[in-house]
């Protein structure tokens, strides 16, 4: 009730009807109360627009009635007619046309698309490793023997490398890797074994961050450091990563800026890679981490292609810092210097095995 | 003169005079028709473009604010090239460009001033829509033909004009919601 006695005050505000002193008060009160005076804006502006659109629409009514009494032109008639048939007809052609062009290019480039498709997903070849039937039934006999071994007993439907990010284990790996795992194990060149999680996942860059779940984990300090600046072709490079179950170490040359198809988040590394490698570290001379290594090509060999190191870090600085300890990596790799044998024997510590059970 | 009575004219336009609005719309619309009708348009564009242009005038004397620089015919001849070309390019035909007719400043602004009116005619025509009957009329009534509340409080039943002005009141604070829901 109380807003429609205002507005009944408002409507006699604006249709002048009320007293000089009456007037006065509202004028105060509009001007004391926002809320008031916006409203009576509104009220003004609702009416203005309703009565412009009741004239608008009388207006239409009114032409309407002498648009029957308008003479449309016959002079324009004899050759306009003629013109526009044709020229529809023209246009209705070159539409047709159009149509039948754009259809055709469309379904052509579908068919270009999806067999470039093919052809990619043909060429491009995750390396992780498929365990087979045989080595499981292999291993679960050694298994039987020596009954205290940790790992266990099903040695897993897939395989790839994964490596330390910080001290308190969280691990670098593919997406591919580990898609789809029910339950993912990693196991260290010693032959432990710990039970981890997925816990940050990048389809688009083929990159996941794994946690070993064991919270109270520590590793020794990380020998190594990601690198930065982006790396020029030629440069040496070297990987280690678990193709078997034994740590294998690669060597080979950074060949292109970028991955498979141009992917600039990649770059081409000539260097041997096996069904196993995927998500092992990509290192420079000095022992800088540059790279993830995620596949090859399958039509030729010794092509390989390995995320860059930069991307791997802002994937990092995504990661909750109270839990993951960033300073963790070095600013400077500890490897620089040495010979390659101990480089190797300080990073094989910080390098796992992948074991992914589905 | 010619530009005299044109002024004239438009002055009874304001006015809502019958014979001012037939004049103009008999004199100038077989001009606009035989121009719509040579660049691909039928009977039916060349009335709705036409009358399209006599809203944007009219709406345009209404505010009173208007002064006519230019012949009539030129004017409104300019405004309905105006949005037939608008009209063309939106159905992506790209029409024939008439360079034989000079731009007419006023045309162009009141035709920049008119895109934001059809928005707000929309707008309450969405309004008073989705209200519905009896309040559109009850509303349509009382503020746009004043009549009293004596006359709506019979037609539509209520037992007394005080009923009918609550009921009225409630109208009008629906469409203001409404209407002020999308305004902003």
């Amino acid at each position: 009730m109380n807003d429609i006695h205002l507005i009944q005050e408002i409507e006699r505000y604006l249709d002048g009807d009320m007293s000089v002193p009456e007037r006065e008060a509202f004028d105060a009160l509009r001007r004391n109360d926002p809320a008031i005076d916006r409203q009576v804006t509104e009220h003004r502006l609702l009416l203005q627009q309703m009565r412009a659109n009741a004239a608008r629409k009388d207006l239409l009514r009114r032409m309407d009635a002498i648009h029957t009494r308008a003479e449309v032109p016959v002079t324009a008639k004899p050759s306009a007619p003629v013109i526009n048939i044709r020229s529809r007809r023209t246009w209705l052609n070159l539409a047709a046309a159009a149509c039948i062009a754009l259809v055709t290019s469309l379904a052509t480039m579908a068919v270009m698309q999806k067999a470039v498709k093919n052809s990619s997903t043909a060429q491009y070849e995750d390396v992780r490793r498929v365990l087979n039937n045989m080595q499981r039934s292999q291993n679960a006999l050694i298994r039987d023997i020596k009954s205290n071994n940790k790992a266990p007993l099903n040695p897993g439907t897939y395989g790839g490398t994964c490596f330390a990010i910080s001290r308190n284990g969280y691990m670098v790996t593919n997406y591919h890797v580990i898609a789809g795992a029910d339950s993912i194990y990693i196991q260290n060149n010693k032959g432990e074994a710990f039970k981890a999680v997925s816990i940050f996942e990048d389809v688009s860059s083929d990159l996941a961050v794994l946690r070993i779940a064991d919270s109270t984990f520590r590793s020794a300090p990380l020998p190594y450091a990601l690198k930065q600046q982006p790396i020029r072709p030629g440069e040496e490079v070297f990987s280690m990563g678990f193709p078997r179950d034994e740590i294998v170490y690669g060597k080979g040359y950074i060949s292109a800026q970028t991955g498979f198809n141009g992917d600039t988040l990649a770059y081409q590394v000539s260097i041997p890679v096996n069904p196993g490698n995927s998500g092992a570290p990509l290192l420079d001379a000095d022992g800088e981490v540059i790279g993830i290594i995620t596949g090859k090509q399958s039509s030729s060999d010794g092509i390989a292609f390995a995320v860059k190191s930069g991307h791997l870090k802002r994937l990092l600085d995504e990661l909750p810092k109270d839990k993951y300890a960033k300073r963790d990596l070095k600013q400077k790799s500890q490897l620089m210097g040495l010979n390659r044998v101990d480089q190797l024997k300080k990073l094989e510590d910080f390098v796992y095995m992948v074991k992914v059970y589905n | 003169m010619q530009i005299e009575r044109d002024r004239e004219l438009l002055l009874g336009l304001a006015a809502n005079d019958d014979k001012s609005l037939e004049a103009i719309y008999l004199e100038n619309f077989p001009a606009i028709a035989r121009m719509i009708l040579q660049h691909n348009g039928s009977e039916d564009d060349a009335r709705d473009v036409f009358q399209e242009s006599m809203i944007v005038l009219y709406e345009k004397v209404q505010e009173g604010n208007f002064i006519l620089s230019s012949r009539l015919k030129t004017f409104l001849y300019a405004v309905c090239r105006r949005i037939w070309l608008k009209k063309l390019q939106q159905s992506a035909f790209q029409g024939p460009i008439y360079e034989e007719l000079e731009e007419t400043a006023a045309a162009e602004e009141a035709l920049e001033a008119q895109v934001e009116k059809d928005q707000q005619f929309a707008l309450m025509e969405e309004a008073l829509g989705k209200m519905g009957e009896p309040c559109k009329t009850i509303l349509e009534d009382y503020y746009v033909h004043g009549s009293s509340m004596q006359e709506i409080a019979e037609r539509f039943g209520y037992t007394n004009a005080e009923n009918a002005k609550n009921q009225k009141y409630k109208c009008l604070m629906r469409l203001k919601k409404l209407f002020f829901a999308q305004y902003k």
